[in-house]
């Protein structure tokens, strides 16, 4: 989808351009970048934000001779993704303005480029440690550290006590602080977080004043280990970040490499990708719509679901051998063919699936302890996801139909007949409907897409047997996940490893709205907010 | 003495009985359960896994007695207890056969409320002496909770009790010789059932222990035993609620053919059926929805039918 850039001339109008660039979308995935001055990036950005650009990631990157902040704005309606990069030649403490008063996502990226790169970010109001622990001295993705030698072996080590003076300190600081309301720590041992999230509720009887998610238990860095590892050896780990839909983490990483060595899978394998994809789409859902109502305390939705995404998950299995956190995409292809009979099961689930979707929606819609539970309940105002960069089915919920599959399509979706399926209620109950729309959907496109499906081999001619070089360049691809906007930055420099891969993955943007839709609620509506949401702690935590 | 005998003597079988009958609940629960999400069950210890909720028990008995850290010990010690004890006593007036009564009291049916009004003392008590906030915010949701759903449970038994023109519950059960009052009162019999649900905090009314929310409630820092006892005492007290449903408005031990005590049984366990029933069909009521339910809903509801009632039965009379 290519666009004329003329009337663009607004963006840098008045301020200090070091350098701009036009670029082609299809080759690297964006359309215009400039590098600006510290001083214009806070004007710039008020720029984008009231013509309605969200943002759409914030990377840090450390060259050799400076530390450089990526920031990408894209719009909802018409893609225009800009890069705008900002410079500091400081090597040790970098400075640079902070955009959280502007968007309100930025906040949770630039505590995260403080964690991991020790760039500091002015008048940030809370600029502290995001998945790491608070206690810990290294900034791990900075080229300089090396974990296994010299100080930063103890201090890595350092990261495992456990500092209970610390604790009781702040806790001690608290209770002086704050008499009459008090704080509940939900997780990350409970049962309605979904992995090892924390919620800090600061909370006045039942009523929540204030919510502050406390995230990093399940963080691996996955960004540090792709800058090791060579470009195939990576692919295993995509399916370790998002364990519940993991084949549109597959499509990302893979649609990324493939792009940026400008070739093209083969038809069959396309098709082999897109039903898959669904397929696993329909078992992310089905698992969110049955832990959901789990969540609202109603047990026996969990395992209708369950049942019907263990269909789903026999499928996968044929086609893969596994079942969950699949590693199956190649570059050029796929690992495996169609099996034998894997067309038949497909044929009688998705009649089976439509039926038990039409009993699901009388169960639950006609339910009114669930209606009375989700209407009303954790609203989030467009302007409001727009500030945060929310994606995916909470956005849909607002009424706006963005979704990377027709905003700027991918693979064979542009042949797919299908529809973006939106609903204006911006609350819980609305993304319920979202995502069940979205079931329906996906099961079309799987069967358009095994019925199209064509003859032939299922890797490209030009698919590399070993692990390729990626040629020097920056790299942008986005694909729609069972939650969002799943986009990879990719900077490399032409060596078999990437230089830097930054993951912008949809539920990280997703749960930092949290504390905006949760203050006044009750606690019971915690569950249900959050439930709504649809996390999942391995892709935020990376 | 000789009377004072014959109630401790069928305490003791109370016990054994309730204990027994708890099991069996379980059981019945898991089993009702499983049918309703697509599973099968307890399957391996015993005759249709029967045994299975007897071999959880003992592993119960097996477990640490655990008091957490700056508990109140003698609250703690006290509150499981204080949850039980109250609903052995309301045993002591029900009807399960024409004479199959412990004692039959000329004020039955008030005993009964009496009794099942202090559970939720032990409740909070067990909410409060944990030091935890969880447990904290169960108990406190319990007694709201509670004291919402004793009135209607009450005005929905007036009805009855001016139906049948007396508080004794064998004097009830006969007035049902002919016609059931769930027929007469249906109204009054879902209030009653409604709350009863409340009562026993069973879904979708389980919010002092709504498990995805506080993750236990008032029980999460019990352990082995004490944990049993609070889990036998909810068993008893649907139960119990069943046993009055059931002698308000079925019929009691009406039936033919077979014996009163049979019918009895067989019509209380069928209501034990129905709540477990709906607590596998529905999600959970938020906290100030429950509350706003019984003051702005059931109690009106209940008022109007106590009017209806009398009327009705005033224009009867002349």
């Amino acid at each position: 989808m290519t666009q004329t850039q003329n009337d663009t001339h607004w963006i840098t109008e008045g301020l200090t351009v070091e350098s701009a660039l036009e670029h082609v979308y299809a080759k690297n995935g964006f359309h215009q970048e400039f590098v600006i001055s510290k001083d214009s990036l806070r004007e710039l950005a008020q720029r984008f934000r009231s013509r309605e650009y969200f943002l759409e990631c914030l990377s840090v990157v450390d060259y050799p001779d400076h530390f450089e902040c990526c920031y990408q704005f894209n719009r909802w309606d018409k893609i225009h993704r800009v890069l705008v990069k900002v410079r500091n030649p400081d090597k040790t403490h970098p400075h640079f303005p902070t955009l959280s008063d502007i968007y309100e996502g930025a906040n949770w990226y630039e505590r995260e480029g403080y964690d991991f790169f020790g760039v500091i970010f002015d008048n940030h109001p809370h600029l502290t440690r995001l998945l790491l622990p608070e206690t810990a001295k290294i900034h791990p993705m900075r080229k300089d550290f090396k974990g296994d030698s010299g100080t930063d072996v103890e201090d890595v080590l350092a990261l495992i006590e456990y500092e209970d003076h610390q604790y009781e300190k702040v806790s001690q600081e608290l209770k002086n602080k704050y008499q009459k309301d008090y704080f509940i720590n939900m997780g990350p041992q409970h049962p309605s977080t979904h992995g090892v999230l924390r919620l800090l509720l600061h909370l006045d009887g039942e009523r929540v004043l204030e919510t502050y998610p406390v995230i990093g238990y399940s963080h691996r860095d996955h960004e540090r280990m792709a800058e090791y590892k060579n470009y195939l050896q990576f692919t295993p780990n995509m399916g370790r970040m998002d364990y519940v839909g993991a084949m549109s983490f597959n499509f990302g990483y893979i649609g990324l490499i493939e792009k940026a060595l400008g070739m093209a899978p083969s038809p069959r394998a396309e098709y082999i990708r897109v039903f898959s994809t669904e397929l696993n789409r329909i078992a992310s859902h089905l698992l969110w719509l049955g832990t959901y109502l789990l969540d609202l305390g109603a047990m026996t939705p969990f395992f209708y679901c369950f049942d019907d995404r263990e269909n789903i998950l026999d499928m996968l299995e044929m086609l893969t051998g596994e079942r969950l956190t699949y590693n199956f995409f190649r570059f050029g292809g796929v690992a495996y063919d169609v099996p034998e009979g894997l067309g038949d099961q497909l044929k009688a689930f998705i009649p089976k699936m439509r039926g038990r979707l039409k009993d699901y929606k009388i169960l639950i819609e006609k339910n009114i302890i669930f209606m009375k539970r989700t209407k009303e309940i954790g609203v989030l105002t467009k302007d409001q996801a727009l500030s945060y960069g929310v994606t995916g089915p909470m956005l849909r919920a607002c009424g706006i139909a963005y979704d990377i599959r027709k905003a700027e399509p991918y693979s064979i979706y542009p042949e797919m007949n299908f529809e973006i399926p939106t609903f204006p209620g911006c609350d819980t109950f609305a993304r319920y409907q979202v995502r069940l729309a979205e079931i329906e959907q996906s099961l079309r496109i799987a069967e358009q897409a095994f019925a199209k499906m064509p003859e032939g081999p299922i890797k490209g001619e030009k698919a590399p047997k070993v692990s390729p070089k990626v040629p020097a360049g920056e790299f942008y691809f986005a694909v729609e996940s069972a939650r969002g906007h799943y986009g990879e930055y990719l900077v490399a420099n032409g060596s078999a490893n990437p230089y830097r891969l930054k993951q912008r993955t949809p539920s990280y943007a997703n749960l930092s709205s949290l504390s905006s839709m949760l203050s006044g609620h009750l606690v019971a509506d915690v569950v249900a907010v959050l439930g709504s949401t649809d996390v999942v702690m391995p892709e935020i935590d990376r | 003495m000789n009377e004072l005998f014959r109630i401790i003597l069928s305490l003791v079988i109370v016990i054994g009985f309730v204990l027994i009958n708890s099991l069996v609940l379980v059981w019945l629960e898991r089993k009702v359960s499983a049918r309703i999400q697509l599973r099968r069950g307890p399957l391996y210890v015993g005759w249709f896994g029967l045994l299975q909720t007897f071999a959880d028990a003992l592993k119960m008995l097996g477990k640490e007695l655990i008091f957490p850290k700056n508990c109140d010990k003698v609250l703690y010690f006290l509150a499981p207890i204080l949850s039980f004890a109250p609903v052995l006593g309301a045993f002591l007036v029900i009807p399960f056969g024409q004479h199959l009564v412990i004692q039959d009291l000329n004020i039955g049916l008030l005993l009964v409320f009496a009794f099942s009004g202090l559970s939720f003392i032990g409740i909070f008590m067990a909410g409060w002496a944990s030091n935890n906030k969880y447990s904290l915010l169960g108990g406190m949701r319990s007694v709201a909770q509670n004291i919402s759903y004793e009135i209607p449970l009450l005005l929905s038994s007036l009805n009855i009790v001016m139906m049948a023109k007396s508080f004794r519950l064998s004097d009830i059960v006969r007035a049902q010789a002919h016609v059931p009052f769930i027929l007469l009162q249906p109204l009054a019999f879902i209030i009653f059932i409604t709350s009863a649900l409340a009562e026993s905090n069973r879904t979708p009314f389980d919010i002092p222990e709504a498990e995805s929310e506080l993750v236990a409630g008032f029980h999460t820092e019990y352990s082995g035993l004490r944990f049993g006892i609070f889990f036998i005492s909810e068993y008893t007290y649907v139960f119990i609620s069943s046993c009055v449903a059931t002698a308000l408005f079925l019929g009691g031990s009406h039936g033919p053919f077979l014996s009163g005590w049979a019918w009895f049984l067989m019509k209380a366990y069928f209501v034990v059926f129905v709540v477990m029933w709906v607590r596998w069909t529905l999600p959970r009521l938020r906290s100030d929805q429950l509350i706003t339910f019984a003051w702005k809903v059931l109690i009106p509801l209940s008022l109007f039918n106590i009017i209806c009632t009398a009327l009705a039965l005033q224009l009867l009379k002349q």
